[in-house]
């Protein structure tokens, strides 16, 4: 973790899957590309995506920009054995709920990493929290492994698992940013998250609303968020950077 | 009407609030004016910053200077503290605890581990300097995210919590945050509402300003000032540091129940008492009801009420005494 992890503003999320995901990133210059193995693949594409990691990661990584792979909570073992490639800079872990899980993740990490030839202890992990058991316990989750160098805000399954359905403003939004942003500055970790405004979230998040959301969460203290489509890397990068 | 103040309205009563500080001034040792500068500010509390004087064994030269900073601090009836920071926490308590101070303000908290150590320099410094055991307090200034997310430990780490108080600034400048006002929303309300809860949940209170003149520390004019600890003291607040010497007289006025809110509280009373007496559960007053609930809460905020007024009388007699 040499580099200044709060310098990582736009995190493109790239389906695995997708035939363009080693060279799109290449023209939108996203300061993080994740290669997802989560939502964005379908369950029928899930074997191949895992199939063609090995081969991405070293593209993306030997181009000197920052690869994680996101993993289903679900299928977290077998994703992270897919994952673990040279050339990986990290793994994202959506929706921990417990320090164990985070534990277990960072032992099956470490075994990879010693099988696969990589620095041991030198691969990340970014905990998306998407749980109230998260965020309540977000500070021991955070602190299960040394290897946790950021700390983010959820969206799609933390409004699920919440319950309000944001048909109108997501008014649990800005308590769960709050404490996520002070148990993340607390333990030094970077503070991933931006709150779309409602009739926009997620993915078809226009560009002038994603950059409003992200200058918003500058402002809040958060210093980079995930990017559902390659449009929002643009106003996300702008967003985290204006002064 | 009078209420006893010391006499609980209900079994388990805590009171609202626990002290009457609603205005609190900073003030160096330095100052060559800090008497004077006490005397002239009605504030509730005076915070006696210790510098430390560089080439010179600040220890001794505090130790030298605090007993007549603490009593000129005092001189307009202001309960006198000393602010001192977690990572010499030591040493400073040992050169600035002296009799006359009611307590001391800790600044970088980040866990409860840093109030146990006060608390146990404040024991022995009690006894060596002739301070009654127990009496000096502890009040956390809020400028780390430690102090945020380990609220709840901090204040049950010792009997001697007294209040917490939010640096917006600091706080802000820890937490990553923009120190200019420019969301439109506080980007801290959760963080107050947290802290006003915790504090109260220990039988304490906090301490704060509404945004953005939390956050800007400014020199608003009055109307806004006095519109900010309006919406400061409804959110919970029962005090504020004041920057500016132009707010104490707000903050005194703001931070407790107005003349027209006491009035009506007595009215209240007295009227939910008459319909008692005829055997009503609940009586009719400008088409609201009152039952006990809002009966006890009249009689809560008129205890308020005498208790600010208590506390401007007893400064008031300090400064007849300083006249005399």
């Amino acid at each position: 973790m040499a580099e200044n992890i709060n310098n990582r503003r736009s995190w493109m999320i790239v389906p695995a899957h997708d035939p363009a995901a080693g060279t799109s990133y290449g023209e939108i210059k996203p300061d993080v590309v994740v290669l997802d193995l989560e939502y964005s693949v379908p369950p029928k594409a899930k074997e191949a995506a895992r199939a063609g990691l090995g081969a991405l990661v070293k593209k993306i990584g030997d181009s000197q920009t920052a690869v994680f792979v996101r993993i289903d909570r679900d299928t977290r073992w077998a994703d992270v054995r897919a994952a673990m490639h040279r050339g990986i800079t990290g793994i994202v872990f959506p929706g921990p709920d417990a320090p164990e899980e985070v534990a277990e993740l960072d032992e099956l990490i470490t075994a990879m990493e010693r099988e696969r030839g990589i620095d041991v202890g030198a691969t990340e992990l970014v905990l998306m929290l998407e749980s109230a058991k998260g965020f309540w316990h977000a500070d021991a989750i955070a602190q299960a492994s040394p290897r946790v160098s950021a700390l983010g805000v959820g969206r799609i399954d933390l409004t699920m698992r919440l319950g309000p359905v944001p048909q109108d403003e997501f008014r649990l939004g800005r308590f769960l940013m709050t404490r996520a942003l002070v148990a993340a500055r607390m333990l030094g970790k970077q503070p991933l998250g931006a709150l779309w405004r409602p009739g926009s979230r997620g993915g078809v998040a226009s560009q002038p609303v994603t950059a409003k959301a992200a200058a918003e969460a500058r402002l809040m203290g958060f210093t980079g968020c995930l990017c559902a489509t390659p449009e929002q890397v643009m106003p996300v990068n702008d967003g985290f950077s204006s002064v | 009407m009078q209420h006893d103040a010391e006499k609980p309205l209900f079994v388990g009563e805590k009171p609202m609030p626990k002290y009457i500080r609603r205005s609190v001034l900073a003030l160096s040792i330095d100052d060559a004016q800090l008497g004077e500068k006490a005397y002239a500010s009605w504030a509730d509390a005076i915070i006696l910053d210790c510098p430390k004087q560089a080439g010179r064994d600040w220890q001794a030269d505090l130790k030298a200077r605090m007993p007549a900073a603490i009593h000129a601090a005092a001189k307009g009836g202001a309960e006198v503290f000393v602010r001192i920071h977690r990572d010499c926490a030591a040493a400073e308590l040992d050169a600035t605890v002296f009799a006359g101070i009611v307590g001391v303000v800790l600044t970088g908290v980040t866990a409860a581990d840093d109030i146990s150590a006060v608390a146990k320099g404040l024991d022995a410094l009690e006894i060596s300097r002739g301070i009654a055991s127990g009496a000096l307090e502890i009040d956390v200034e809020v400028d780390t995210a430690g102090a945020v997310w380990h609220a709840l430990a901090i204040a049950r780490a010792s009997e001697r919590f007294g209040a917490f108080y939010v640096n917006e600034a600091a706080l802000c400048r820890n937490l990553g945050m923009q120190s200019a006002p420019r969301l439109a929303f506080d980007p801290l309300e959760y963080i107050k509402s947290q802290l006003i809860t915790v504090a109260t949940a220990v039988g304490g209170q906090a301490m704060g300003m509404s945004y953005p003149l939390g956050l800007t520390q400014g020199n608003a004019d009055e109307a806004n000032v006095k519109k900010a600890v309006r919406l400061a003291r409804d959110t919970g607040f029962k005090g504020a540091m004041c920057p500016h010497a132009a707010w104490i007289n707000i903050c005194n006025e703001g931070f407790r129940p107005t003349a027209e809110e006491a009035a009506y509280y007595v009215k209240v009373i007295e009227v939910f008492a008459e319909g008692i007496k005829r055997g009503m559960a609940s009586v009719p007053i400008d088409g609201k009801m009152i039952d006990v609930p809002v009966d006890l809460r009249a009689k809560l905020y008129l205890k308020w009420a005498n208790r600010a007024q208590a506390r401007d009388d007893a400064k008031a007699r300090a400064h007849e005494r300083q006249g005399n």
